[in-house]
Order: C-alpha cells, then structure tokens, then sequence
C-alpha cells in the first residue's frame, strides 16, 4: 500500500486542500514565534545594555521628519473623508451637532493609529528592512559583530525604538492635522459653525480614547517595528534575499496590525466594561 | 597560545558543510584554507570568532572555547580576532575616519586599555593604521560609496588592524579586486603578517598567492580535511583537486618556480 496517498487523487487533492489551508495557518504562527522571540532579544539588550540613547534621539528625528510632509496629507484628507461620510449620515437623523465628536472620536480610536501604522510601514518600516538587510548580507552586521559590538544594541535597537516612539509622536500630530482637515470640511462643505462642530468633541473623546489611541498606537508600533527590523536582520542571499526581506516585512507588518487591531479593540472595549462594572466609571 | 579546532562538524538544512574537522594554527603562522566555492571555508573562519555556532565539535582561541563563551568572553576573543570579510562590510553612515576608529570605541577594546583613548590618540592611530594600507588622512571624512572598492577593502583592513589584534582573519581578501591591487592587498597580508607578528587565516581562492605567502596551506572538500600540509608538500601534492589549483596558476608563476612544478609527478 506504500504510496498509496499518492496514487489516490481524492487523498492527494485532501492533502493538497489541507496544505493550502493550514500551510499559510503554519507559516503565520511561525513568523509570529520569530517576531516574538526576536522583540524578547530587544528588550533583553535594552535591559542588559548601556542602550544607545544619541542613536535614538536621531532615529526619531529622522523618521519624524521624514514621515511628516505624508502625515500632514493623509491626515488632512482622511479628517475630510470622514467628516463627509459622517455628515451624510448625521443629517438624515437630523444630528449633525454630533459630528465634531464623533469625527475626532473614530480618529483617535481607530482611523489614526491604523493611518499613522500604515505610513509608517509603507515607508519606515520597508526601509528599515532593507536598510539591515543589505548590512546583513554585505556582512556589515558581521563586522560590527566581531569588532566586538553587540549589533542589537548599535543597530537594531536605535531602529526598533525609533519607529515605537515616532508612531505616538506622528499619531498627536496627526490627530492635530486631521482635526484641522477635518473642521475646515465641517464648515466649508457641512456649513456647520465651527464652536458648534468642536462643542462634542470633549463629551466623545476623553483620557479613555485618548488612552485606546495612544495603546493601540504604541502596539502597532511594536510590530512595526519589530517585524521590519525582524525580517532586515535576518536577511539571507544576496539583493534577492533583501527584497524577500523587504516583501515579507510588508506583508507580514499589515497582518499582523490588522490581527492586532482586531484583537486590542476587544480588549479595550472588555477592559472599558469591566472598569464601568467594577468602578462605575462612564466616560463621556 | 593558538586556534584549535577539535572535530567541528556543521550543516545549513540537508548540507552538511564540515564533518568532523580538527586541525591548529600554530602562533605567528599564516595559514591558507582553499577549496572550491561552498566547501566551508569562510564557514570555517565565522566559527572562530563565533559568528557561526557549530552543532558538533569546540574551536578554541588561546584556550578558551569559543563554542560555550558567553556575549562578554566572545567579545573579548573577538577583541583579538581581528576579521577582514568578503566585502568591505563598512558603515555607509560613517566616515572612513568613523569606521577604521570604530573598533577603539567598543567597550572591550576600552576595559582592554589601561585608560580610554583621547580623541588625539584615536586621531594619531587611526592615520598610522591607515598609513599601514597605504592610505592617507585626506580621505577621513569620505563616505565609503565616495572611494572605489579596492580603498573599501584597504579601508576594511585597517578597520581591523586598528585595535591591534593578535589574529588576523581574512575572507577572501581580494575577491573583486583588479590584478594590481589584488597583489598590493595579498603583498599587505604578507607584510602585516610579519611585521605584526600575528597569527593569520586566509581563506582564498588563491593558489597562487598561498604558494607566495603561507606558511601551510589547508585544502576542504567534501565537508573534510583533503590536505593540510606546508607550501613545498602541497606544490608535491598527487591529489587532483590541489594539482587542479596549481595548473591554475602555472602561468602566473615565475619561470623558475613554474618548471619545479612541472617537475612534480
């Protein structure tokens, strides 16, 4: 009967349904093991280490100046989208006063940490891992290596650090552009009076969103992060292994923020229940 | 005090790259390891300052075990171990002068020092290594895409050299390199060799240049030891791999040298 797995089509085709279905499952789990072991070694090297504090400062600088001028445009306009699909809504129940806050309230939830991830992947994080992949494979990370300097701690941590940070200063700044979008579309297009259109937003959005903006920011962030340099570091072959490198960490940093988005925003919204049962506390 | 491998054995997947290698370079010896491309060799160097982990066998720099260091011990064997790769493997973002000082700002290379170096006496070595490879200080502030590839590789070396290691490990140290600068480089391992009297492995495709240079020279193939033997035992050699490399460099040797081994069986 050997081979008979083979000879059978009804069981090759079985096989063949089950790879295609739990190999990407296997693959998925076996990035998310990678990622997780290799976030462990950055924090480890940032405990055990001096870190590498100027490195950082000018990590975060660059990448805030660098990821600025497509904040400012993506914020703009994705503050007006929102504005007007809201509005279109709002009016047929005849509750445009809600606008303001219900605008700034999704944006700070939900539409601004995912935008700023997103921008920030597109162009830091690919960049990232093609900038630590080419080192790795033209053994420049070898050769930081045996000059004796732990390359998490000159190159990989300064990175990983820099985009965390840089994606909670980009998301204030964008939340700040977006509102500015965001109003000017409210009054321009919506013809609301622009006291009226930021009279809600204070009962809609409180330290608790403020708080789920800013987490969901920072986790993002993280995996941001982690799987740009991640994939960058371990590089292997040549220019082809850096765009290997470069196509995963693009592919891998939009699932995973999406599965994280998924699962945060359960998290939050149980976290906000069990605070409102236990503690009585409402916001807005 | 030397490098010692004891029955170092390693695979990448399926490949098995080095089954059970043993061999020591004695101290102040220069030692080439040849071979065909993807027989270990650069494979064999990594384990030395620990790059590479084996998953059999222990290398041993002076004494210690490299294999079961910890990240202080291997930096400090890598202290010693002074490494010239493939490619220049410089920082884009730093200078010249920021990477040949590079290795005189580690913290290994500091606790090695009875005090930290001044910015003067980094200044100071720094010129004197890249003096050493034949470069100038007028090339401190280029960036290395600025200076074509063979400075990159004269670059890289004095990057090595400048925290005064005890041993010198080449890879490859004239891959892409014209003929000219390819001799310069190979004349420079020779000369630093010496004049530092520090112990070297070069790993090469160079027969030409072994027979110059070394003192024995190891051949892998098949994951194994072929031959490790000295320069006048390897120009004897019978084994058709090493008579393949020497045939290769018959025409580039001198005439004199070149009917000895024509002379050979």
């Amino acid at each position: 009967m050997s081979g008979s797995s083979k000879s059978n089509p009804a069981l090759s085709g079985a096989g063949g349904l089950a790879g295609a279905l739990f190999g990407p499952i296997a693959m998925t789990l076996h990035e998310v093991g990678g990622l997780a072991l290799f976030i462990q070694l950055i924090v480890k090297t940032a405990l055990t280490t001096s870190g590498n504090t100027p490195a950082i400062l000018e990590q975060i600088l660059s990448i805030v100046s660098r990821s600025l001028a497509t904040v400012t445009f993506a914020g703009t306009f994705v503050g007006a989208i929102i504005v007007l699909q809201f509005n279109a809504v709002l009016m047929v129940y005849d509750a445009q006063i809600f606008l303001g806050g219900l605008n700034t309230s999704a944006i700070v939830r939900e539409i601004g940490p995912l935008m700023i991830t997103f921008i920030l992947a597109g162009k830091i994080g690919a960049f990232t891992a093609a900038e630590l992949g080419t080192m790795r494979v033209t053994e420049q990370i070898d050769a930081v290596e045996c000059l004796g300097t732990n390359p998490v701690q000159y190159l990989v941590l300064p990175r990983f650090i820099g985009i965390v940070i840089s994606s909670l200063i980009l998301l204030a700044l964008g939340i700040m552009i977006s509102m500015v979008g965001s109003t000017f579309v409210a009054v321009v297009l919506a013809g609301m009076n622009p006291i009226q259109y930021m009279s809600t937003i204070t009962r809609f959005v409180g330290g608790w969103t403020l708080f789920c903006g800013a987490a969901k920011s920072l986790i993002y962030g993280i995996i941001v992060g982690g799987v740009a340099c991640h994939k960058g570091y371990t590089a292997r072959g040549g220019a082809r292994g850096v765009g290997t490198a470069v196509t995963q960490a693009a592919l891998y940093m939009s699932l995973f923020v999406i599965l994280a988005n998924y699962i945060t925003s359960n998290t939050l919204n149980f976290l906000y229940d069990f605070l409102g049962t236990a503690l009585g506390w409402v916001e807005g | 005090m030397s490098i010692r491998f004891e029955n170092l054995s390693k695979s990448f997947g399926p490949k098995t790259v080095l089954k059970d290698v043993s061999f020591e370079v004695a101290k102040g010896e220069i030692l080439f390891i040849l071979g065909k491309s993807g027989m270990g060799k650069s494979v064999t160097l990594k384990h030395i300052v620990g790059v590479l982990k084996p998953d059999e066998g222990r290398v041993f720099v002076d004494g210690q075990d490299v294999t079961r260091l910890d990240d202080n011990g291997l930096a400090d064997v890598r202290r010693k171990c002074g490494m010239v790769f493939q490619h220049p493997a410089l920082l884009d973002s730093l200078s010249v002068y920021q990477n040949v000082s590079f290795g005189l700002r580690t913290p290994q290379f500091i606790r090695s020092q009875p005090r930290p170096l001044t910015e003067d006496e980094i200044r100071t070595r720094v010129t004197e290594t890249l003096r050493l490879v034949n470069l100038g200080p007028d090339i401190f502030d280029r960036y290395p895409p600025e200076i074509s590839y063979g400075m990159q590789k004269r670059v890289s070396l004095a990057r090595t050299l400048a925290p005064g290691p005890t041993y010198l490990l080449f890879d490859e140290p004239t891959t892409g390199l014209d003929p000219i600068t390819t001799n310069a480089v190979n004349d420079l391992v020779y000369e630093l060799s010496r004049k530092l009297k520090v112990t070297s492995v070069v790993v090469s495709h160079d027969m030409q240049c072994a027979l110059k240079i070394a003192d024995r020279v190891l051949v892998l193939d098949n994951a194994g030891i072929l031959a490790l033997q000295t320069v006048p035992e390897i120009k004897r050699s019978r084994e058709p791999l090493i008579r393949d490399f020497l045939a290769e460099t018959l025409a580039l040797l001198p005439p004199e040298e070149r009917a000895e081994l024509e002379a050979q069986p």
